[in-house]
């Protein structure tokens, strides 16, 4: 800085004065030199408002948050061990072995899991339970029933033995029920004609069909109604003493000849 | 302000062996530590570990505090400064003042400030806007020279009076407020290109 004077002060003093200057601590005839050369100086005007317009930027800046960890790291650092205050104040989680469990399960299940997630095994593994529940649900098989099954050694065995005292009841009650439709279709068989509906009907839909014959050759009748009418009769008449009771009918049959 | 007596009993009680008392003295200063760390490092990474290594050397060298030699804060202020000053010269951040039209880094996409400034839009949130000019200061903070840089931080972000500056910095009060006053006028420069509109 140059040694110049202006109104009475150097610019080495005015150098000496800048701070206190801007700290507002200059009174008096000292501050009346201190102006008068800060409006004279060309070297020394200007260095006073940068001086104060620093002052200013930094005073405006704020001051920064340190680290949340930042103690307990010094504290770790220093000393070596977590004073009371900090242990009290981080929350102590206790493991349960349910947890620890989880934690090792976990990973291996996890690739599988997700496996399982994926949109077409979700879908095939919802309609496959669906499917179970509607089968459950039909066959009568309530959770209610599940979670009442005992597994103790006795309980099977008991339930063992009841099912199948259940199982010989209900073939006994069958059996006569059984014999009872055996029989029933036994005397069906009986009564029934023999193969009634192979020759009636293909013989209706014949002559349904060749109703009109004017244009077509006849053909030739090979069927023996005689025999087919005994029968029919037969199976129609009322049992009576003997055969001999049994009225008589003659049965003709018509042929033209071609 | 610090109350003499009551620091006073907490380094004799730290000395005895008390954790408590250890813990009180870092809880009180830990803040402004780690802000005189930050202005001087300009990361908040190295302002952390500057910190640790700041109470990791008092927590080692409290019993030859003497508070009949001066205030406890001021004890403070002079490890963590002779500290960075080591950190310093072991990173070689050998730089005076720079104008702000020379790149900030080494990249080649790097601007300069004055030109990364340039290049914001008026944010519409006064707030948003206040950090980003605490942001530039700060910038222009670190391109002070260390010798200024040091001697404003203490001065006008940590209030401390002249002497205990001289006291800190081994130096006349003289040579403080020299360095005082033109560790404001260089920053004054360096944001002035930018800011003139403002100011």
């Amino acid at each position: 800085m140059p040694e110049h004077t202006h109104n009475g002060m150097q610019c080495n003093e005015f150098d000496a004065l800048l701070s206190d200057a801007l700290d507002g601590v200059l009174t008096g005839t000292v501050l009346d030199r201190f102006q008068a050369h800060a409006h004279s100086c060309k070297a020394c005007g200007p260095l006073f408002a940068e001086a104060e317009a620093g002052r200013g930027w930094l005073k405006g800046l704020m001051e920064v948050e340190p680290p949340a960890n930042l103690v307990a790291n010094i504290l770790a650092s220093t000393t070596g061990v977590d004073t009371q205050r900090l242990r009290a104040s981080v929350p102590q989680h206790r493991v349960t072995w349910l947890e620890q469990m989880q934690a090792s399960v976990s990973g291996f299940l996890e690739p599988v899991w997700a496996t399982v997630r994926q949109p077409r095994f979700a879908m095939s593994f919802g309609m496959a339970f669906f499917a179970l529940s509607v089968g459950l649900t039909v066959a009568g098989v309530k959770p209610t029933d599940i979670r009442a099954i005992s597994l103790r050694p006795s309980a099977i065995r008991h339930t063992y033995y009841e099912t199948r005292a259940r199982v010989v009841r209900y073939v006994d009650n069958v059996r006569p029920v059984l014999e009872l439709q055996a029989a029933i279709h036994g005397v069906k068989r009986n009564l029934e004609p023999a193969e009634p509906g192979r020759q009636t009907k293909p013989a209706k839909v014949r002559e349904e069909k060749n109703d009109d014959t004017t244009q077509q050759p006849e053909q030739k009748q090979e069927r023996n109604y005689s025999q087919t009418d005994s029968r029919y009769m037969l199976a129609c008449a009322p049992l009576g003493p003997s055969v001999s009771d049994l009225p008589v009918v003659s049965v003709s049959t018509y042929r033209r000849l071609v | 302000m610090e109350d003499v007596q009551v620091i006073a009993m907490l380094v004799r009680r730290c000395i005895a062996g008390d954790a408590a008392a250890w813990e009180e003295i870092v809880q009180t200063y830990n803040r402004r530590i780690y802000n005189i760390c930050y202005r001087f490092a300009g990361t908040g990474d190295d302002a952390e570990d500057l910190t640790q290594e700041v109470f990791i050397k008092m927590y080692r060298t409290l019993s030859s505090y003497d508070s009949s030699k001066g205030a406890f804060v001021t004890w403070v202020t002079t490890i963590t400064r002779n500290l960075l000053v080591d950190h310093f010269r072991k990173t070689k951040q050998d730089r005076m003042t720079d104008s702000m039209d020379t790149a900030a880094s080494e990249h080649e996409d790097a601007q300069p400030l004055s030109e990364q400034i340039q290049d914001q839009s008026a944010p519409p949130d006064a707030h948003v806007r206040s950090r980003e000019v605490s942001e530039t200061v700060h910038a222009a903070l670190a391109r002070l020279s260390p010798e200024l840089r040091e001697a404003v931080i203490l001065r006008d972000l940590q209030d401390m009076d002249y002497r205990e500056i001289a006291t800190v910095l081994r130096v006349p009060e003289g040579t403080v407020k020299s360095r005082i006053n033109r560790g404001r006028a260089e920053l004054a420069r360096l944001l002035q290109r930018t800011y003139r509109q403002v100011m």
